[in-house]
């Protein structure tokens, strides 16, 4: 059985060294301040409560130090569904007042407001989760799922398939440049013919993914991986610390509180008006 | 404290047998290397060390292999994993943790250790392989070298003691060699620790040694020191092997000149000859 | 005649980090080169230039003497054949006949060319008895076998190798530098890459050493193992024996070791020897 090298690539973490509060937050606590952010968020329709959100949102990446320029980055990201929902809802279900008119298209207020919505709605999920990608690098944040009673064998598939997600990529230059040497080109674009032009590239890719796996395996189970009987410890095991727990006290409030104001007074359920 | 390997026969699923009658007994503490032409078993006998072949593999196995007295057929090869450490060619399949630190604490992580002596044990194989200035570093930072040094020590902090390698020098350049060979040269000094290593560069094995396993098609066909074995070149070109250039050159001037010389090693050979040129 | 030439080229993957630096090479044609270095040194990112897969930021590449900026790797692929280092990133093919024929039928010849170039390749190898089999499904010995076939049977002018025995066993080293040996004295140009100095000393007549994206030096293989220290090279065990015992003329393999050693122990005991 051979087994041979290839480049390493970089690290897929999208982890950002540096500290923080928010770094310094327990995984546990982020997850469920994760888990509270995305069910409030389902629950409110209002545009302005979904502003006041989005500033919230990126005021806590700016106050754990993420770089601007990661945060263009998902802005850019963003930008093409941050458009196309008021667009969509604009086109598709026209509602409320219109108050904007170029000869045929009418701007409807109410749509516009929803479409807004739904897409800043969108923009405070993507940042909430990278909030804590970015602030909990693989290891602390498996470490975490699996003090949450998550299986360590599912926090390690999950952390190596991370890991070897630019590997994989990788090996698509790699092997293009190969077949490329031997005259391929890719000459039709679309469907089901460009798909089988790339056949000499993905089917090295696809055996090389189980020759890896393979490999992987056993090199895991050679250092002890899944020895019976034994309770897995950690090297820079996790612990709660007083100020966590003042932390999910925090936002167990907030949420109890932001829940009893939109089921008792229908805060922020109507798109424009905040307590109708 | 030995490895014992008795009439090793071995077929992987659907395959042929990759191993036939296979018997050899690792004296502890020795340096033992095992050549092949590709194909001839050494990676699968390598696996067969702690227990991946057969537990893993699957297939048809014969005979035994016994590990201080445990048989690899009878018991879990996360058992072995603290008698028999393996590093394979290939780092890309073994390395995959945030940094070396954290590398070298997974094994020892899965054997359940308590922090205080993860940490020891973590900080004596990062300086007995002189990796601990990298401790922060990420994998993909390092070279071909640091990475098999790496793969190394997270295997070492495991504290078995038998080291296996499999070709950890066929992906290294020569300045990687040279970072192989230094560390290596540390391990021969550190006591009780076994080595067997499958690879092919003649000139490493000469090096470091003490005896040498050929496999022919899953059979041992030959079990010598390395000055015997590379002093019969013919032999070794008939099995589809190499010698050392100087053994070579033993055999090149002892055919035109009729001298008697058996060379294996370089700083033997410049000896050697110039005692025969000084002769003269 | 140059037969392949590199202008001041200038490559990066990205800003402020120049893989190569200012690479000019000349390589006659019927030259065989050894392209060494460490690695990250960029002898592979050059030899990439030369078929096209890497195209440079400032500077030429020509081939045979034509710029080849305009043509696509395809195209260059059928005067330089270059061979991977992973075998397993070009293999794809259910029968290891299609595998080899795969490279022929990008260059637009007829049916019953492709098949006797295809037969020709399969017979130089050894590798008729296996035609009907999985290629991916072989042992790595003859993976290594079947890339080599894949360009043979394209029959370029050049041929570029990056360490085609890295892994292998003596034997089949043996057998590659036959093939190279006997593609050379066929009239085609060599380049290789590769670590191996006992090879490079024995087969290559020239080198061409890099570092750290430039060209250190470019000469005979006989100089070029004079400069080992400045080069950060090892030389052969022979090399090395020779210098040390003061031979006349420091051998490059064993077999002229031999003679200059009987020539150097005839010269100081005035004894005829009765060498050649």
């Amino acid at each position: 059985m051979q087994l041979k090298a290839e480049s390493m690539s970089v690290s897929p973490e999208f982890y950002i060294p540096g500290r923080s509060w928010l770094h310094d937050t327990d995984p546990r606590a982020k997850l469920l301040m994760l888990a509270l952010t995305v069910m409030l968020l389902l629950m409110f329709q209002n545009l302005w409560v979904m502003l006041v959100a989005w500033f919230l949102i990126l005021g806590v990446h700016r106050s754990a130090k993420v770089p601007r320029d990661r945060i263009l980055f998902l802005l850019r990201a963003l930008l093409p569904v941050t458009i196309l929902m008021p667009i969509i809802w604009l086109i598709f279900y026209p509602a409320g007042e219109v108050i904007l008119s170029f000869g045929f298209i009418n701007i409807h207020g109410e749509s516009l407001a929803i479409g807004l919505t739904v897409a800043l709605r969108i923009q405070v999920m993507t940042f909430a989760i990278f909030a804590l990608l970015f602030t909990t690098d693989t290891d602390t944040l498996m470490q975490g799922l699996v003090r949450l009673r998550m299986p360590y064998t599912w926090g390690l598939m999950l952390s190596l398939a991370l890991r070897y997600v630019p590997n994989f990529v990788g090996s698509y230059t790699s092997i293009q440049q190969a077949q490329q040497a031997r005259g391929l080109e890719y000459a039709s674009a679309r469907g089901l013919n460009r798909v089988r032009e790339m056949m000499p590239v993905l089917v090295p890719m696809i055996i090389g993914s189980f020759r890896r796996s393979e490999q992987m395996a056993i090199a895991l189970e050679a250092r002890g991986f899944g020895a019976p009987g034994v309770q897995r410890t950690f090297l820079k095991a996790i612990r709660m610390r007083r100020l966590d727990w003042a932390f999910i006290a925090l936002i167990l409030v907030v949420t109890l509180g932001l829940i009893t104001l939109n089921v008792l007074y229908e805060f922020g359920t109507d798109p424009l008006s905040l307590f109708p | 404290m030995t490895v014992v390997i008795q009439d090793l026969s071995y077929a992987y699923p659907d395959g042929d047998w990759a191993l036939r009658e296979l018997s050899l007994h690792v004296q502890p503490g020795e340096f033992l290397s095992i050549m092949g032409a590709n194909g001839a078993g050494k990676s699968t006998l390598c696996l067969a060390l702690n227990g991946i072949v057969p537990q893993a593999t699957g297939g048809r196995i014969r005979g035994n292999v016994t590990i201080n007295g445990l048989n690899t057929k009878e018991h879990s090869v996360a058992t072995f994993s603290k008698q028999v450490g393996i590093v394979f060619q290939n780092p890309e399949a073994q390395l995959f943790s945030v940094n070396v630190e954290a590398e070298v604490a997974f094994g020892l992580e899965n054997l359940g250790l308590p922090r205080e002596e993860m940490q020891e044990r973590i900080d004596w194989a990062l300086k007995l392989l002189k990796i601990e200035p990298l401790r922060h570093r990420s994998p993909s930072q390092l070279s071909g070298g640091e990475r098999q040094r790496l793969a190394i020590a997270s295997v070492l902090a495991m504290t078995p003691p038998f080291l296996v390698l499999d070709e950890p020098s066929a992906n290294l350049d020569s300045n990687g060699k040279r970072e192989l060979l230094a560390a290596l040269q540390d391990l021969k000094g550190t006591s009780g620790l076994t080595v067997i290593m499958a690879e092919h560069e003649t000139e490493l094995i000469a090096e470091f040694f003490d005896r040498v396993a050929v496999l022919d098609r899953g059979r041992l066909v030959r079990l010598e020191p390395p000055e015997r074995l590379f002093a019969d070149v013919s032999g070794m070109h008939a099995l589809g092997l190499g010698v050392p250039q100087v053994s070579e050159v033993a055999a090149c001037l002892n055919g035109e000149f009729g001298t008697d010389l058996s060379l294996t090693r370089y700083q033997e050979a410049h000896r050697n000859l110039k005692l025969v040129s000084d002769s003269n | 005649m140059t037969e392949i030439e590199s202008r001041k080229l200038r490559f990066s993957y990205s800003e402020n980090d120049d893989v190569l630096k200012s690479v000019s090479i000349q390589i006659d044609k019927g030259e065989f080169v050894a392209l060494i270095g460490q690695n990250g040194s960029g002898k592979t990112t050059l030899a990439k230039h030369l078929i096209g897969l890497l195209r440079p930021n400032e500077g030429t590449v020509l081939i045979q003497g034509e710029d080849i900026r305009d043509q696509p790797v395809g195209e260059i692929a059928r005067r330089v054949g270059y061979v991977f280092q992973n075998p397993d990133h070009q293999i794809f093919s259910a029968t290891l006949r299609e595998e080899i024929s795969y490279g022929p039928q990008n260059l637009q010849i007829g049916k019953a060319d492709i098949d006797l170039r295809t037969e020709q390749a399969m017979e130089r190898f050894d590798l008729t008895g296996h035609a009907e089999q999985q290629p991916a499904m072989l042992s790595y010995g003859l993976r290594r076998k079947v890339a080599l076939a894949s360009i043979y049977a394209m029959d370029p002018q050049i041929w570029i190798l990056d360490e085609p025995t890295g892994g292998l066993d003596w034997r089949s080293e043996q057998e590659t530098m036959t093939l190279l040996h006997e593609l050379n004295e066929a009239g085609k140009t060599i380049v290789l890459i590769t670590h191996d100095m006992r090879i490079v000393a024995e087969h290559a007549e020239r080198c061409i050493v890099m570092s750290k994206g430039r060209v250190v030096a470019s000469d005979a293989t006989r100089q070029i193992m004079e400069q080992d220290e400045a080069l950060d090279i090892l030389p052969p065990q022979v090399w090395r024996l020779g210098r040390a015992l003061n031979l006349q003329r420091v051998p490059l393999t064993v077999e002229a070791f031999c003679r200059e050693f009987g020539k150097h122990l005839a010269a100081e005991s005035g004894v005829d020897v009765g060498l050649p």
